[in-house]
């Protein structure tokens, strides 16, 4: 959290926020976008649906499973794991739709930050501690990547990024086992509780609704103010330049910018996201596996996400994340009637999911909403309401 | 994340009423009573209590990946103990305690999940089991690191696990706990089993080079080999030569091997990786210098490298043509319903469900800490495998092992591709608890302390 703070410190500028309305204004023009852009309607409007949403996953889709005789129900946890995999791609996005730059090697800081915490609790079990030393071993492992890969674009620069990942996840596997546990898997990760152990993790926030956990209340914390702190990014010069860097490079450096140092912050920037995400997911399942940490298929499973949720704009992606989790973990258990148990076919319902939306919904699950709100405005299509998005949406 | 252990939560109270709705609904005389074989004399813990009529487990096998041919052997296996748990029939019949209505009178229903031979999605899905469908035991896996890290969430909730196919020593040993049962034997023991039959085959004082799958399960496998290939026939080792996991290609590796030099080569992999290297490695020419061991068999090896497998060592644990009676009336009922005979995963799925509720009888409830205090040092036939003890110090069944060979390619059937070549006795296996994997193991807690 303190990670994201610093990092916002450094990036934003201090009054971005006036400039924010004008350029809002200038893009979007409309009112809702202008109160999209808004810092206090984003966190508020986000902390609301926070607040229903293991309700809406757990206790009403449980419901209507037990109705129609399908479980279809999410589960205690299952909110926190989608909230941790939001934060990584709004981070994420910042790389792929505003930059415009496709990394296939974010697993390495997912997975490094994951096992520098993991490693961290066994000194200190305060999980805020661990998800700053987790957030900092990321950081400073996304530089010297950064520095060597954005030299090179397009398929190269992903090349590269997954080349690298590939390479801490055999680290991980064989030489390092001795630190990483190898193929065991790293285990006995001693996050006590926040407030030196005084709130367990997997107490119960509200007494009678078990899916408030500790950790969820963290999660949601943590994924606010990365939702803030992305909301500045984007709203800010620096994030214009990195809509224009996806837009255009080559005008960029025509207006005299250091394009290559910009790619190099923005590439940190998103890296110091998966950083946080990576941490908070080793204090949520309190084991780390390089299959899982650092393995080229984690990576994929953040562009997918991203992709599916909708490139165009901040919060989108998480809804990619939500959509992919409850495919992976809730779906992937469903037994039908007629066809019998999903099993293992999880991956081909979230393949069918995911043609279905980008070919329909270029623009993602996101888009789709917006485009059935512009629709209901009465404003049809709604293609000039968030240009960067389209084309964000369309340059991958 | 552990579950709350409130005994009435917001979720079952909406379940409640959506049942009571329904029966409602249908003007049926539902009533939603708190379960039959009532027992509370125990505080609430994991999923105990259980509520209603039906008992929930949960079967965790890959059904995608390199594993998934193993899995829905399991699965097979997995369901056709629900079957005789809930009518009767198979073992169950000849089990004590078991009566065929269910555990404790409780309907047994199953939920299911693919656990893609990946620790992560193996958490996920017993993460569901436990929490959502709230499954009082979770069994499966066919990989030694999904066993693992399965093992661990389950300790951590306080719901029993049944290890289904993972051999690896760390299982029961460095990486063992409380919560935690293994029939399947593990390599050390297949260490002990196989280097006698191989001094007598092959000789002593020989010299051997072993590849191995460079993962935990690889990793004690070719060290136990080391060991009692050294001990037992003097042999000495030129090499160990770890190989990546999930290689397709392994003729870097072979080439190097010292044709002179070895006499016996040990393919120490498993699965789709051992289909890959011994058939390479009989193309390569090897088995005209040299012999060599496979010291694992699985099924989907055993066809996948059917035309290789001739007069190839190895071990199993457990073979559709052993000839006791409970062996055989599986095989049987298997087959029945199947049309072919059982994998030894099907065995190892449908003995771990059988044990677990026959300890539930035997304790009179489903209270975790008891169950395990069943199991802990019990004494079993009818397994197949003779008289066996799942032990109380590193929860490691001491049975008997099967050493095998592979069946010449001209006499090879369906069913046939192995034979059994002699069934050591637990008496000339395992080891103290003090010694071997279990000096490592530390079980953990039982929860009620």
């Amino acid at each position: 959290m303190s990670g994201d703070r610093s990092g916002d410190a450094n990036e934003a500028v201090p009054d971005g926020g006036t400039v924010t309305e004008d350029a809002a204004g200038g893009s979007g023009g409309s009112a809702l976008a202008g109160l999209r852009d808004r810092d206090d309607f984003v966190v508020i409007a986000t902390a609301a649906a926070l607040v229903v949403f293991p309700f809406l996953l757990i206790d009403i889709l449980g419901a209507v499973g037990d109705v129609i005789g399908i479980s279809i129900g999410g589960y205690t946890g299952l909110p926190s794991l989608v909230l941790i995999y939001g934060i990584i791609v709004i981070g994420f996005n910042l790389l792929l739709g505003y930059t415009g730059l496709l990394s296939f090697g974010h697993a390495a800081f997912f997975g490094s930050a994951a096992y520098s915490a993991a490693l961290f609790s066994q000194v200190v079990p305060s999980p805020i501690l661990m998800v700053i030393a987790g957030t900092i071993v990321a950081t400073l492992l996304a530089w010297p990547i950064g520095f060597v890969s954005i030299r090179r674009s397009g398929v190269y620069f992903a090349v590269l990024t997954l080349t690298f990942g590939q390479a801490l996840y055999f680290w991980a596997l064989g030489p390092g086992s001795w630190l990483t546990g190898g193929d065991n898997g790293f285990s006995g990760i001693e996050a006590h509780g926040l407030f030196v152990g005084a709130l367990p993790l997997d107490a119960q926030l509200v007494p009678v609704f078990d899916s408030y956990t500790v950790m969820y209340g963290f999660t949601s914390v943590v994924m606010l103010a990365a939702l803030w702190v992305g909301n500045r990014i984007i709203n800010s010069p620096y994030g214009l330049i990195f809509e224009a860097l996806g837009e255009n490079e080559e005008r960029v450096e025509f207006v005299g910018l250091n394009v290559f140092r910009y790619k190099l912050m923005a590439f940190i920037i998103s890296a110091v996201f998966a950083g946080v995400g990576g941490a908070m997911f080793v204090i949520h399942e309190q084991y780390i596996h390089p299959t899982t940490g650092l393995y080229w298929i984690q990576s994929g499973d953040f562009v997918i996400m991203t992709v599916l949720g909708g490139t165009g704009s901040l919060i989108g992606p998480v809804f990619g994340a939500l959509v992919f989790e409850y495919v992976a973990n809730v779906i992937s258990g469903v037994s039908l009637p007629m066809i019998g148990s999903i099993g293992s076919l999880w991956r081909f319902v979230l393949g069918a999911v995911f043609v279905f939306i980008v070919w329909v919904f270029p623009r993602g699950i996101y888009g789709a909403f917006a485009d059935l709100a512009a629709m209901v405005n009465g404003r049809g299509g709604g293609d000039g309401d968030e240009p960067a998005a389209a084309d964000g949406g369309e340059r991958e | 994340m552990a579950r709350d252990t409130t005994a009435l939560s917001r979720r079952d109270v909406l379940k409640a009423s959506g049942a009571a709705g329904a029966a409602g609904l249908t003007g049926l005389a539902g009533c939603a009573g708190v379960g039959g074989g009532g027992d509370s004399e125990y505080p609430a813990l994991g999923n105990y209590p259980v509520e209603g009529d039906e008992v929930v487990f949960g079967f965790n096998v890959p059904q995608s990946g390199s594993y998934s041919q193993e899995g829905a052997d399991e699965l097979r296996g997995y369901n056709l103990a629900v079957e005789h748990l809930n009518n009767g029939g198979g073992w169950v019949d000849n089990w004590d305690g078991l009566s065929g209505d269910g555990v404790l009178g409780k309907t047994v229903t199953a939920v299911e999940g693919d656990t893609a031979t990946d620790p992560d999605t193996a958490r996920q899905s017993a993460s569901r089991m436990i929490s959502r469908d709230n499954a009082i035991m979770i069994t499966g896996g066919s990989s030694s690191g999904v066993a693992i890290a399965v093992q661990e969430l389950c300790q951590e909730e306080k719901v029993q696990f049944q290890c289904c196919i993972t051999h690896s020593n760390d299982t029961t040993g460095g990486s063992c706990v409380r919560y935690s049962f293994r029939e399947m034997f593990n390599a050390y023991m297949t260490g002990q089993a196989l280097a006698p039959v191989l001094a007598e085959e092959y000789g002593e004082d020989l010299n051997f080079y072993q590849l191995y799958a460079d993962y935990s399960w690889g990793q004690t496998q070719q060290a136990s080999m080391e060991q009692f290939f050294t001990e037992v026939g003097n042999w000495s080792q030129i090499e160990s030569v770890p190989t990546p996991l999930g290689t397709s290609d392994y003729s870097s590796y072979l080439s190097d091997v010292p044709r002179d030099e070895t006499d016996v080569l040990v393919l120490n992999h498993y699965g789709l990786d051992a289909a890959n290297s011994l058939p390479q490695a009989i193309e390569a020419g090897l088995d005209q210098d040299m012999e060599i061991v496979v010291p694992l068999y699985n099924r989907l090896m055993a066809e996948a490298a059917s035309d290789s497998i001739g007069g190839i060592f190895g071990t199993a644990d457990w073979n559709w043509q052993l000839e006791d009676d409970a062996s055989q009336s599986f095989v049987e009922f298997y087959r029945e319903e199947h049309d072919r005979a059982p994998s030894y995963g099907a065995r190892i799925a449908y003995t771990q469900t059988l044990q677990y509720a026959a300890a539930v009888e035997r304790a009179e409830t489903f209270y975790a800490p008891e169950v395990i205090r069943e199991l802990e040092g019990h004494e079993y036939s009818g397994a197949g495998l003779g008289n066996e003890t799942m032990r109380g110090c590193d929860h490691q069944a001491q049975r008997d092992v099967l050493v095998c060979q592979g069946v010449d390619p001209s006499e090879q059937t369906e069913d046939l591709l192995l034979n059994i070549v002699s069934q050591t006795s637990r008496d000339d296996l395992g080891y103290a608890c003090d010694a071997g994997p279990a000096a490592e193991c530390e079980l953990g807690d039982y929860g009620d302390e």
